[in-house]
């Protein structure tokens, strides 16, 4: 498990807006260069928060980026 | 000579909108019930006139990332500004339109931290650190249109492992107390967050309190029983949702042995509200 990996990206989605926009365009494009295992990257292709949080995704990022927040 | 001449704590997502998207009529019901509590405690806290204002609160990775995670820092310098987010979602949002800066008291920020590393505590120290709803949302809660005397946020790391422990943060706050005491200023000083929620800080368990655990803890504060608080243990703490009761031992060292009292207390699905001030003769 890679939770700095993980953690940088939902940092990045949530601070950064123009990643965030390029991420809702393109996810898998977005990530592509990202340090994250195949199953963290599904995750976030697929937007499935509940399994980002599960592999280590801090639950105040996984709740708070803008039009990606699980509640 | 210098005293502490006020002591609260309080949960710090003060906003009626989100706890009625949460929780409903109820939500929004009980949060203004809170938030009427912690106003009076602020027209207290006013009436005392402080130098400055000590506010001991977590960041929720606004501030800092994952370049550096201090267990605790001491925010210096001369004035703070609000975090800014864009779009903000949840518990972000009710920072929208509060103030985006407030004065620090330097002096004050400086000698918890130059006598904290004097006296073995390996504290951070940060310029430029925002401040989140943590911070802001008790402050202004407090305080409305008057004034917020000039402040010292201090950050604790109560979420991202490994975190300080309980003993520590409650033998830091005996050290504020101790500077107090030796300075010229009267202050008041508040901790935020909590009481339990988001156990385990699991996104299926966002709706789980522990009131059980909540109400041993009050218990303790009530009755100035501060050694079992202080051996809390951070496995304790994560499974219970209570991360954030560290900052409220910073402040029971700097109050011990003072005890609590309970101003509002209300139990909801998604956290259990509360707001509780110290008796300090």
């Amino acid at each position: 498990m890679s939770r700095y990996g993980v953690n940088s990206v939902l940092y990045r989605l949530k601070k950064d807006p123009d990643f965030r926009a390029r991420f809702t365009e393109d996810a898998a494009g977005t990530l592509a260069g990202a340090d994250l295992t195949d199953a963290e990257r599904a995750a976030f292709v697929a937007r499935d928060m509940r399994t980002i949080n599960e592999l280590g995704g801090y639950l105040h990022l996984v709740m708070s980026i803008p039009g990606l927040a699980g509640h | 000579m210098g005293r502490i001449v006020f002591a609260g704590a309080m949960s710090h997502v003060l906003d009626p909108d989100y706890y009625d998207r949460a929780c409903g009529e109820l939500g929004r019901r009980s949060v203004l019930a809170a938030m009427a509590e912690i106003a009076r405690m602020g027209e207290r806290l006013s009436r005392k006139d402080p130098d400055a204002l000590i506010v001991v609160a977590d960041d929720h990775l606004n501030a800092f990332s994952f370049n550096c995670v201090p267990a605790l820092c001491v925010r210096i310098g001369r004035r703070v500004q609000r975090m800014t987010q864009d779009h903000a979602e949840a518990f972000d949002k009710v920072l929208d339109h509060m103030p985006t800066e407030y004065p620090l008291h330097e002096a004050l920020a400086n000698a918890i931290l130059e006598q904290g590393l004097a006296s073995g505590f390996d504290l951070a120290l940060s310029w430029e650190a925002p401040v989140d709803h943590a911070f802001l949302s008790p402050v202004n809660t407090m305080h409305g249109p008057r004034p917020i005397p000039p402040l010292v946020p201090i950050f604790v790391n109560a979420f991202v492992a490994p975190q300080p422990t309980a003993r520590r943060c409650f033998a830091f706050g005996q050290h504020i107390a101790r500077v107090v005491a030796t300075s010229p200023w009267n202050v008041g000083i508040i901790a935020t967050g909590g009481l339990s929620h988001f156990p385990e800080l699991s996104l299926p368990r966002v709706g789980e309190t522990d009131t059980v655990f909540d109400r041993k803890l009050i218990h303790w504060m009530e009755t100035g029983e501060h050694a079992p608080l202080q051996a809390l243990t951070a496995d304790e703490l994560h499974k219970t949702g209570s991360h954030e009761f560290l900052n409220w031992m910073v402040l029971l060292g700097a109050v011990t042995p003072a005890r609590a009292d309970v101003r509002y207390f209300g139990e909801l699905p998604r956290i259990n509200l509360a707001a509780v001030e110290w008796g300090l003769g």
